[in-house]
């Protein structure tokens, strides 16, 4: 056994190795979704597909990255691997969460032997499709969301497989930005390989795959006694999402989470089956709402490796909207879907944990994609914009104001960087008065941003929002009340009055629609959805009120009609 | 009493298997049963133990 003084000092190694390889992904990549938005994952497996190492990155793609890598290792077995292999692979159907996010895997060998692999999971801002930006919102299939890749060697003892290379090139319409990503994703793996080997040759071998289990191990532990401190039972809960950008029509969404012991069973069973849009969530994403609820409601400090996964039970039924089948499409099940799965566990749990849960967020990502010929260079250029929105109130306090969705933990594209990059001006970035759910603990705020379209230029542009229709606001808890909701609007050069795309355009969803094509001066109003509040807001305290009404967090109306402000 | 089957898909069959219990797509080998006269695909032994104590009373309550 390994004294614990130890074992954290191995933990933290494996920790710091993963975030070595995001500053390498931050320095070294082409796009700002990966060096400003950080919407990448770097973990380490042990060589039987067990994660050893995580570290602060996106949720969605760390749980995720468990099933690619194990499906990987066992669709092309542990003994096809050579020294300097990297395999490639995005397909949702095999553990991917959706198909912009190609997963890195290499191989680390000491002294002649297999250790373990270090993975990257990214999410490229252009992989081809119907729409650029490849998100398709009103996609009903795969083939249209973007190229589709098995787990493949995209690199062979060090060499590029450059046939490859070249068929994917073909398929991206940013291809250079491609070359540069996925390089960045990979030259990341080959500092994490170093400093595997490193600590390896410091430690031994032996010494650290010991090390690895009893830390597994100690996570499976803690979790286990995490969960046993749960009230047995089972926690129902249910919620709708607006549409699904083909039908407009709300889907549901039901889960049981059944607390047995130190076991939990997540059960998705109730859930709408698969709709033609695409916002079905894989496994990969359904698993991952899973785990990041629970590890939201436990102690942050367990050790995030596969033992701390174990005593999670998931059951997602096939062909339903929370586990895809082929060739259902499921790019927004990521971003819309996962951080409402997640809300649900949470909020199923509230009973069970009142002090720990929060309410909803504002659950969408409010995915922005355009592209085209820049004006400046003429080459063609393609970026994801994502908008933080008001997280949920908790008890003992107010949710945060334009944080990205909880399965992200990305950032957003700073300004500068936006305006230098691409041809749109920000007229306006600003959080929204009153958009918080109310409560005796507050909804944060969600955002407000104009962009308008540079005079010469021309923008394609797609979009996957939600909660922008009356009665899907993100819920609130005990009392609290509903958030503030998401808007994409239109307004075209000359015109006074934003408008939605349904009434300019005539998009089925006024919330998700693709390939509108804009012109020099037309602007879009972005609002993202605020998040729901806690508790009673006449019993929020006065002075919270009256700083919220001097920061113009809230309205004075909604002062005086909704917390009872009379002033004093 | 199960048994594993080996999946040895063609080159032009991309569609996965899920696990009848957990619905997880399953790589390579699949965990057969026999439940209530029909052959069930689990993706490990633990499946099964989940499906026939926790799925199955479920699915009979609904009958």
């Amino acid at each position: 056994m390994i004294d614990p003084v130890t074992l954290a000092v191995v933990n933290n190694a494996f920790v710091n190795i993963c975030r070595e390889m995001g500053i390498t992904m931050i320095r070294t990549a082409f796009s700002p979704i990966f060096n400003e938005g950080l919407d990448f994952s770097c973990v380490l497996f042990d060589r039987r597909g067990n994660m050893i190492g995580q570290a602060e990155f996106c949720p969605a793609q760390i749980a995720a990255s468990l099933f690619i890598v194990r499906w990987t290792l066992e669709e092309l077995g542990v003994d096809s691997f050579e020294p300097g292999d990297v395999v490639l692979h995005n397909d949702p159907y095999r553990g991917g969460a959706h198909i912009p996010e190609h997963a890195v895997i290499r191989p680390v060998f000491h002294e002649e032997q297999l250790f373990g692999f270090v993975a990257n999971v990214g999410h490229l801002a252009e992989i081809g499709g119907k729409a650029v930006g490849s998100f398709a919102a009103d996609a009903t299939e795969v083939f249209q969301e973007g190229l589709r890749i098995p787990p493949v060697k995209i690199v062979k003892r060090d060499v590029n497989d450059m046939d490859l290379w070249r068929l994917i090139m073909a398929n991206h319409r940013t291809p250079r930005n491609t070359w540069g990503d996925i390089n960045a994703q990979i030259g990341s793996l080959r500092v994490a390989e170093r400093r595997v080997i490193e600590l390896l040759d410091r430690f031994g071998r032996d010494f650290i795959d010991s090390a690895a289990e009893e830390l597994m191990d100690y996570s499976e532990r803690w979790m286990r006694a995490e969960i046993e401190a749960i009230p047995d039972g089972a926690y129902a809960f249910t919620e709708r999402m607006e549409d699904d950008g083909v039908v407009d029509e709300p889907v549901t969404f039901h889960v049981t989470v059944t607390v047995k012991g130190d076991e939990l069973i997540v059960d998705w069973t109730g859930t709408d089956p698969q709709v033609r849009g695409p916002i079905n969530a894989t496994y990969g994403v359904t698993a991952g709402a899973t785990y990041n609820a629970v590890f939201h409601l436990t102690d942050h400090h367990i050790p995030k490796n596969s033992g701390a996964y174990r005593p999670i039970r998931i059951i997602a039924p096939p062909g339903s909207a929370v586990n895809v089948v082929y060739p259902g499409p499921s790019v927004g099940g990521n971003t819309e879907t996962h951080p409402k799965l997640a809300d649900m566990v949470i909020a199923a749990l509230a009973p069970a944990l009142p002090d720990r849960v929060a309410a909803a967020e504002g659950g969408t990502a409010c995915n922005f994609l355009f592209g085209g010929i820049h004006p400046k260079t003429g080459d063609y250029y393609a970026n994801y914009h994502l908008e933080g929105g008001g997280w949920g109130a908790k008890s003992y306090d107010d949710g945060n104001d334009a944080i990205i969705v909880k399965n992200g933990n990305c950032r957003n594209t700073p300004v500068e960087i936006f305006e230098t990059r691409f041809p749109l001006r920000v007229v306006e970035y600003s959080l929204i008065e009153g958009s918080g759910g109310p409560g005796r603990m507050r909804g944060g705020l969600g955002t407000r941003r104009i962009l308008r379209v540079q005079e010469g230029a021309e923008v394609t542009c797609n979009a996957l929002f939600d909660r922008t229709k009356e009665g899907f606001g993100a819920f609130g808890l005990e009392g609290g009340g509903t958030g503030g909701r998401g808007a994409i609007l239109v307004k075209r050069k000359g015109e006074t009055e934003f408008r939605t795309f349904s009434e300019v355009f005539g998009t089925t969803s006024s919330s998700k629609f693709t390939n509108i094509m804009l012109t020099g001066g037309d602007e879009v109003l972005i609002h993202s959805p605020g998040g729901g509040g806690y508790g009673d807001p006449r019993d929020r305290e006065r002075e919270r009120v009256a700083r919220d009404l001097f920061e113009r967090f809230v309205t004075p109306e909604q002062a005086r009609a909704v917390y009872g402000w009379d002033g004093a | 009493m199960g048994h594993w089957r080996e999946q040895t898909p063609a080159v032009w069959e991309t569609v996965v298997t899920p696990c009848d219990c957990c619905g997880q797509v399953v790589a390579k080998r699949l965990w057969i049963v026999e439940v209530d006269g029909g052959e069930r695909r689990f993706c490990s032994s633990e499946c099964e133990d989940l499906y026939r104590e926790y799925v199955l009373p479920r699915k009979t309550a609904d009958r």
